[in-house]
């Protein structure tokens, strides 16, 4: 084969003809090394003339080694400039050197004149060279021991020596270092030659030889004798003072500690990459487990590392962290990591926070207090830097200049950024690896989870903020992976988008370079059908913001339960209802009488439709009358109602085709130890991570699933107020001590004040219904959550009414907030409802509840401003005027010089309070997720509001309108607008028929396009921004509907300058 | 005792009752007998507490009258619940069984408690305390109770159980509301809407109107509306026009089909509370219109069977000129200066407590079957549920039509008098 191919056919059999020769060679070598009867010098020469025929010119080729000082196989040939070489390497000493030689030139392959293969196959033999070196060496070692053994016979006193012999001829560095910390040992008890020994040992005996050691000058540096260390002094030293058996023992220890700082060493390199980690884990994995035989600081020194590496640098999170997470459970999570080659990534804040709680479940139970058997599904994990791979890779370098466009234009482009996004591929060693992740899940759906690093620095406060995505990862190997790939690219985008760029503005993190980790994690569930769905999911809080009774505390928890995803349980549904419960009492229900339970139960649930490969809301009647009992752990859901009771599904009696069937998970709480359980889980992760947390869970029906864990977030207006101290007694409302949440409610325009006492006192049934209707009205007519109701014992009273409101959750729905007044009558104090009768409705539409106790000691109630205040009941409904003395209306910034109420709420402390305040004059030390989602400043959102509103009278011709006058109101007038608020517009209008479809049209087409602007704007959808109210003049005569706002007594309508003509007289004069 | 001047039930049930008194010319022993519950029971219940604590309840029971038989109340398991409201409601109870002409007295009773901070367990423990405070002074033979706000056929069994085993011997007729096969009686679904359309026939026929010749509005679209207009409909009516509440919007709406509502079509579209699902309606060609346009209609009847104080001052001048007869299936849907309105005008009113009474002449029926143990078939309970609310009506409309009384004076009138007419017979006055 001297001829060179020049065919490709012909070339492919001779690379073969190639790989067959080298295969050929090796177990010519292999041949060799096992035979037992040569010597090394015999090896060496049977090795060098097997090399030869593996090269592509065997005829010119010649093979030789050198190995300590003397050559073997040189004979006959001179050495060429055509040479290929590897050395031999015997425990990281260079031993030797195998070399190949070309006698004449041949033509230049990959490497001068040799293949690529021809090199590797050089360094094959060499490395198999030292590893028979090695082994024939420790042989040799173990037959001396034998040997030295039977020599001493049951001399344990002197059974050490050898051991430390073999050390000493093996590996020089170690013994060094054994030597120096036996030496140490020898000095720290006292061994005054030991100490000799050490010069720079402060246990020398004169630490401080020259006095300096305390000041500020360098200390100086002493070289440590290792000519001494190398010499056989020290363990001569140890053999005199120690045992035989303890010597062993220490030396095996400190071997062991040696290489855990190996480990340690590559852990502190910041230049060490994630994959680096990842082998040396392995290494040092190899054959030690965890812990055993370490000193319980290398142990925790270890753990400290790679949580720091691996998961997050959050000291909180460290420092509980080590106590639960060991070094082999990063050898299970390295081997489903996704990384980057040279990744120095983590895994970000949601992914550390799973692996922390799994952890502490598993290793932290008290046997008096079970948690159950807790899993946590089956999760892949994307390093935070494959984030900046990908855009490199792609070349997206400009979207990170997204972040500092204007937010109209971040928005405006993010479609744009997610099509380019999932348009991108990715680097192939992350798109091999999420291929083999595949693999590994199977067909099962999977939910892709962003987990940034900004989420360990806030805490929660980005929850929500960056996109979770459902796979139903059906199909084929391809399809599934497009979908998975277009997933994490669009999860990536997020990273991108409005919201979460607003978010960080505001809190001045933009500059913060974010790094996203992506969880890849398994649905839980089972299939039934076409769907698939856990048997019920939901999200567990330490602390209970929304007690209905007075004997649940904060600590005892509360859980929101939903049959199906999580999705329902975690996200607040307008129509719909999660099953609330609470751990520490299970027994006490926010819904008692069956129709309460029947109408606060959920009727629909999410499930994957593998079919459609879509998530679907389904109506749970019509998904049980299809499946019945097929449902997972359909007994511990569902309740039969029948007769007016609910009842346990026994057995096959129950037919759910026909049977009327309410998810109440009665027997899930009741019958199993589900509850008790998930209490027991809550309080461990509450105490061990010292923070209250929320976490989220899915049972497939057999099994309970860990899914998410967290520090208890405050979303919004739930943070704790911080309670001001030195308010001026008269600008206090009132103030609570009792069953306070948490909660922060600013800008409170408006109160309406039942008096009990008058209450009390109304003669008749009437007028105590008359009162609930008056609320009822006043509800629609006040701003939306700018006024807060507050009145005698329990709202919502049906029935008996007397010591409370009658009123519907209709009534009340705009209210901020609900408070009722428990005033002691004689030595009776009465009970409150806590807002029971409409308990859910208040939670979902996040109604605050608060009890006042007037009578309490060291409580305030400003009764005085409540009745001093002008009462605006008779001018705003003239029907119910005869009511006044019970029911008063105040105008709180035309009471109170212009201030507005602002109460304060603060669970921690148990205490609220009612201030009278500026305006948007924010507390010192507000709560630092209170504000709005958004950069703009609050102000803007009405004042652009009002300058639209200007500008559409301005542009709006009266004469071809039939317009009188135009007049703004509600949130944009009062200057509360926020960015979803709409414009309300009342036109005045003198018209035919076809005017008013004109004038219709008109402000409908403003309406879309401020509905685009204002998305644009703040990224809240609507589809218009304007409500228009036409008034004729007979609404304006009889005061009817809308037209009551005109010249209203509070909260009046502005009026808007019209365009042409100064009123509807005008002629059309526009646009001239 | 209630602040002076302030609203109390008890007085406002005595107002009523002197009135009507002082049409029929009762005497004074009558009137001293009637005007305050023959016996009152107060009474304490401990009831250890899921925490090991131990708790004081107070429970109540009322026998206003047992003149015409057992007496016959449901208990009320409320925080707020007070003495006063026990008797006016007991009192109530007594007319009410009087006017349907069934052979049970008036009671009441209840405890002051809020189940919603209560565990199963704690109501389970009140409910039997209850019932061993007055083992003696209840049963089939002397006062029947029955579930009332926040009580439920568990209640009702929790508390036969405790009775049961107190006395030794089954006894199923003493409390009503039993789930069937329990001691429950079928048919209690239709009972109230059935009465109120057999009352509206029997007065259909006195005004000789033929039933397939009129329309009606109803508001609500409740158990009672429903089988109400399914019955409407069997006697040839046509309902064009339903209102019912949309728990989304957190309002009512009016459901208006000049050519007549498909009651099967719209139960197919309206979910368990029976809330109409408005844009699926419109779908099917119904108009939709706000909730409180059920009363403009043009139309024969108007059956509110929804919630009290519906028929206002405020909108009793929208009723329709047609409008001939107003059926209360609901408690109370007039109020008082409505009624007045309504009084003058000339339209006929068949008054809830005559109207609604298929619901107690059910239970009566359950108490029945439970005492012979042996329970009817549906159409058993209904063919006699017709036969009692026919006679109930017409003894009612024959006296108002004799004595020129307003059918809800005349009501009053027949329910007071036969009851003292039973204390005289039994010669107590």
């Amino acid at each position: 084969m001297t001829a060179r191919p020049t065919d490709a056919p012909e070339k492919l059999l001779a690379s073969l003809q190639e790989r067959a020769k080298e295969l050929n060679c090796l177990y010519e070598v292999e041949a060799v090394l096992s035979r037992s009867d040569l010597d090394l010098d015999g090896i060496f020469g049977g090795v060098v003339r097997a090399l030869p025929p593996g090269w592509q010119y065997p005829d010119i080729c010649r093979a030789m080694i050198v190995f300590q000082g003397r050559a073997y196989g040189a004979e006959g040939f001179e050495p060429t400039p055509w040479c290929l070489s590897a050395d031999i390497v015997v425990q990281d000493e260079v031993l030797g050197e195998v070399r190949v030689y070309y006698l004449e030139e041949r033509p230049t392959e990959q490497r001068g004149p040799f293949l690529l293969d021809e090199v590797r196959l050089v360094g094959t033999v060499a490395a198999r060279l030292g590893h028979y070196i090695l082994f024939q060496r420790l042989r040799g070692m173990r037959e001396e021991l034998l040997a030295a053994r039977a020599a001493e016979g049951e001399d344990e006193q002197e059974a050490w020596r050898v051991p430390i012999r073999l050390l000493r001829q093996s590996d020089k560095n170690l013994y060094l270092r054994i030597a120096r910390k036996i030496l140490n040992h020898l000095g720290r008890i006292g061994v005054a030659e030991a100490q000799a020994l050490l010069p720079g040992s402060t246990l020398a005996g004169d630490a401080a030889p020259d006095g300096q050691t305390e000041t500020n000058v360098p200390g100086r540096r002493i070289n440590p004798n290792v000519a001494v260390l190398l010499s056989e002094q020290p363990f001569e030293l140890a053999g005199r003072h120690l045992g035989g058996r303890e010597i062993l023992e220490r030396v095996q220890r400190w071997m062991q500690d040696d290489k855990a700082s190996d480990f340690m060493r590559a852990l502190n390199s910041p230049r060490t990459s994630v994959p680096e980690i990842a082998d040396a884990l392995r290494r040092f994995h190899h054959g030690v487990a965890d812990g055993s035989g370490f000193a319980p600081s290398t142990v925790k020194t270890l753990r400290v590392l790679l949580t720091q590496r691996l998961l997050t640098e959050q000291l909180d999170f460290v420092r509980v962290a080590k106590d639960y997470v060991e070094t082999t459970d990063f050898e299970s999570l390295v081997d489903r990591m996704i990384v980057p080659v040279e990744s120095h990534g983590k895994l970000g804040g949601k992914s550390a926070g799973l692996i922390l709680a799994e952890k502490i479940l598993q290793r932290g139970a008290q046997p008096d207090r079970p948690v159950g058997r807790v899993k946590v599904p089956r999760t892949w994990f994307i390093a935070s830097d494959a984030l900046g791979d990908f855009v490199v890779h792609n070349d997206l370098q400009d979207v990170i200049e997204q972040k500092f466009k204007e937010s109209d234009q971040i928005r405006q482009e993010y479609s744009n950024v997610i099509q380019l996004f999932k348009n991108s591929t990715f680097p192939p060693s992350i798109h091999a690896a999420l291929a083999s992740a595949l693999d590994d899940f199977g067909e099962r759906p999977l939910i892709i989870r962003s987990s940034s690093l900004l989420e360990d620095r806030l805490g929660t406060a980005f929850s929500g903020k960056y996109k979770s995505l459902f796979l139903a990862n059906q199909g084929t190997k391809q399809e599934r992976l497009d979908a998975l790939l277009d997933a994490i690219a669009e999860v990536y985008a997020s990273t991108f988008g409005p919201d979460p760029i607003e978010y960080r503005r505001e809190r001045g993190l933009l500059e913060f370079n974010e790094e996203m980790g992506i969880l890849i994690q398994e649905v839980v569930g089972t299939r039934i059908g076409d769907y698939f769905l856990p048997a019920f999911a939901g999200v567990a809080f330490s602390n209970n913001e929304f007690r209905w009774s007075p004997r649940i505390k904060r600590e005892d928890g509360l859980i929101r339960l939903v049959p199906g995803l999580g999705t329902r349980a975690v996200d607040r549904v307008a129509d719909d209802y999660p099953v609330l419960v609470v751990p520490g009492q299970p027994a006490l229900r926010a819904n008692v009488a069956i129709d309460e339970i029947v109408r606060y139960s959920p009727r629909k649930l999410d499930a994957i439709n593998l079919k459609t490969r879509t998530i679907e809301t389904v109506p749970i009647a019509d998904f049980i009358r299809r499946w019945g009992r097929e449902y997972p752990g359909f007994e511990r859901v569902f309740s039969v109602l029948k007769d007016d009771m609910l009842k346990k599904p026994v057995g096959v009696l129950v037919d759910p085709e026909r049977d009327e069937l309410v998810v109440t998970f009665e027997g899930l709480v009741m019958g199993t130890p589900f509850l008790t359980q998930l209490g027991h889980i809550m309080d461990l992760l509450k105490a061990r991570l010292e923070t209250p947390v929320d976490i989220e869970f899915a049972h497939d029906g057999t099994d309970f699933y860990l899914l998410q864990c967290r520090p208890q977030s405050y979303a919004g207006e739930a943070a704790p107020a911080p309670i001001p101290k030195e308010v001026p007694r008269e600008d206090i409302i009132f103030s609570a001590s009792r069953h306070v949440s948490n909660g922060w409610i600013p800008d409170i325009t408006h109160i309406v004040y039942v008096d009990p006492e008058k209450y009390g006192l109304l003669g008749s049934r009437a007028d105590l219904l008359a009162v609930g209707r008056a609320v009822g009205r006043l509800n629609r007519l006040l701003p939306k959550r700018q006024f807060i109701l507050m009145g005698p014992g329990r709202w919502g009273s049906r029935g008996d009414i007397k010591l409370g409101v009658s009123v519907t959750y209709a009534d009340i729905s705009s209210t901020a907030m609900l408070l009722e007044i428990a005033r002691k009558q004689g030595g009776y104090l009465p009970d409150l409802s806590f807002g029971t009768h409409f308990f859910q409705d208040l939670v979902e539409s996040r109604i605050r509840y608060l009890p006042l106790y007037p009578d309490d000691e060291g409580i305030h109630f400003n009764e005085r401003f409540l009745l001093r205040a002008h009462n605006l009941l008779s001018e705003m409904l003239p029907e119910f005027a005869h009511l006044a003395e019970t029911v008063r209306v105040i105008d709180v910034p035309a009471a109170a010089d212009g201030r507005v109420l602002r109460v304060l709420m603060n669970a921690d402390l148990n205490e609220a309070l009612a201030i009278l305040t500026a305006p948007g004059d924010r507390p010192a030390s507000e709560p630092t997720l209170a504000a709005g989602d958004s950069a703009i400043s609050p102000a803007a959102y009405w004042r652009w509001r009002m300058k639209m509103a200007e500008r559409i009278a301005e542009e709006t011709d009266p004469w071809r309108y039939g317009v009188v006058a135009m007049y703004v109101f509600g949130s944009t007038k009062n200057a509360m607008a926020g960015p979803g608020s709409d414009i309300d517009l009342l036109v005045h209008f003198r018209g035919d028929e076809r005017q008013r479809e004109c004038l219709l049209t008109w402000l409908d087409g403003w309406s879309l396009c401020l509905a685009e602007i204002n998305y644009l704007r703040t990224g809240y959808r609507s589809d218009g921004l304007l409500d228009v109210h036409l008034v004729t003049d007979e609404d304006i005569a009889a005061r009817t509907s809308y037209a009551v706002k005109i010249g209203a007594v509070t909260d009046p309508a502005r009026e808007l300058p019209l365009g042409a003509a100064a009123s509807g007289a005008g002629e059309g004069r526009r646009h001239q | 005792m209630a602040a002076k001047g302030s609203f109390n039930a008890f007085e406002m049930a005595r107002t009523q009752f002197d009135k009507i008194a002082d049409v029929i010319q009762l005497d004074q022993a009558a009137r001293d007998l009637l005007r305050s519950p023959m016996r009152e029971y107060h009474f304490s219940i401990p009831v250890r507490m899921d925490d090991g604590t131990h708790k004081v309840f107070q429970g109540f029971r009322c026998q206003h009258n047992d003149a015409r038989g057992p007496a016959k109340g449901g208990i009320r398991f409320h925080p707020q619940e007070t003495i006063d409201t026990v008797r006016a409601l007991s009192m109530w109870m007594t007319w009410k069984c009087a006017v349907a002409d069934i052979p049970l007295g008036g009671g009441k009773g209840g405890v002051i408690c809020d189940p919603h901070h209560l565990s199963m367990r704690e109501q389970e423990a009140i409910c039997r305390g209850w019932v061993r405070q007055l083992a003696r002074d209840i049963g089939p033979t002397r006062d029947v109770p029955a579930p009332d706000v926040m009580t439920n056929a568990q209640h009702m069994l929790w508390m036969l159980d405790e009775f049961e085993t107190i006395h030794g011997a089954k006894s199923p007729g003493l409390i009503t509301g039993k789930p069937v096969g329990m001691g429950g009686s079928l048919g209690r679904a239709q009972a109230t809407g059935y009465g109120v359309i057999y009352t509206l026939r029997e007065a259909l026929k006195e005004l000789n109107l033929r039933a397939e010749q009129t329309t009606a509005s109803v508001q609500g679209f409740g158990n009672v509306a429903q089988y109400a207009i399914q019955l409407y409909h069997q006697l040839g009516g046509r309902v064009v026009c339903v209102s019912s509440w949309d728990q989304e919007d957190q309002t009512s709406y009016a459901f208006l089909r000049k050519s007549g509502v498909d009651l099967q079509e719209l139960l197919a579209i309206t979910d368990r509370f029976g809330g109409i699902d408005k844009k699926k309606a419109a779908a099917k060609g119904y108009e939709v219109l706000p909730g409180d346009q059920w009363i403009d209609q043009d139309v024969e009847i108007l059956m509110p069977c929804a919630l009290e104080n519906q028929i206002s001052a405020d909108n009793v001048g929208r009723i329709g000129p047609r409008v001939k007869i107003i059926a209360e299936g609901a408690n109370g849907p007039t109020a008082p200066e409505a009624d007045a309105v309504i009084h003058k005008r000339g339209i006929f009113v068949i008054p809830d407590f005559l109207a609604n009474a298929g619901g107690v002449t059910c239970s009566y029926f359950e108490q029945v079957q439970s005492n012979m143990n042996y329970y009817w078939e549906m159409d058993e309970v209904l063919g006699k549920l017709d036969v009692k609310m026919t006679s109930a009506y017409l003894a009612v409309s024959e006296l108002a039509r004799k004595q020129k009384l307003y059918m809800r004076d005349s009501a009053y009138v027949v329910a007071i008098n036969r009851v003292a007419q039973a204390c005289r017979d039994r010669g107590w006055i």
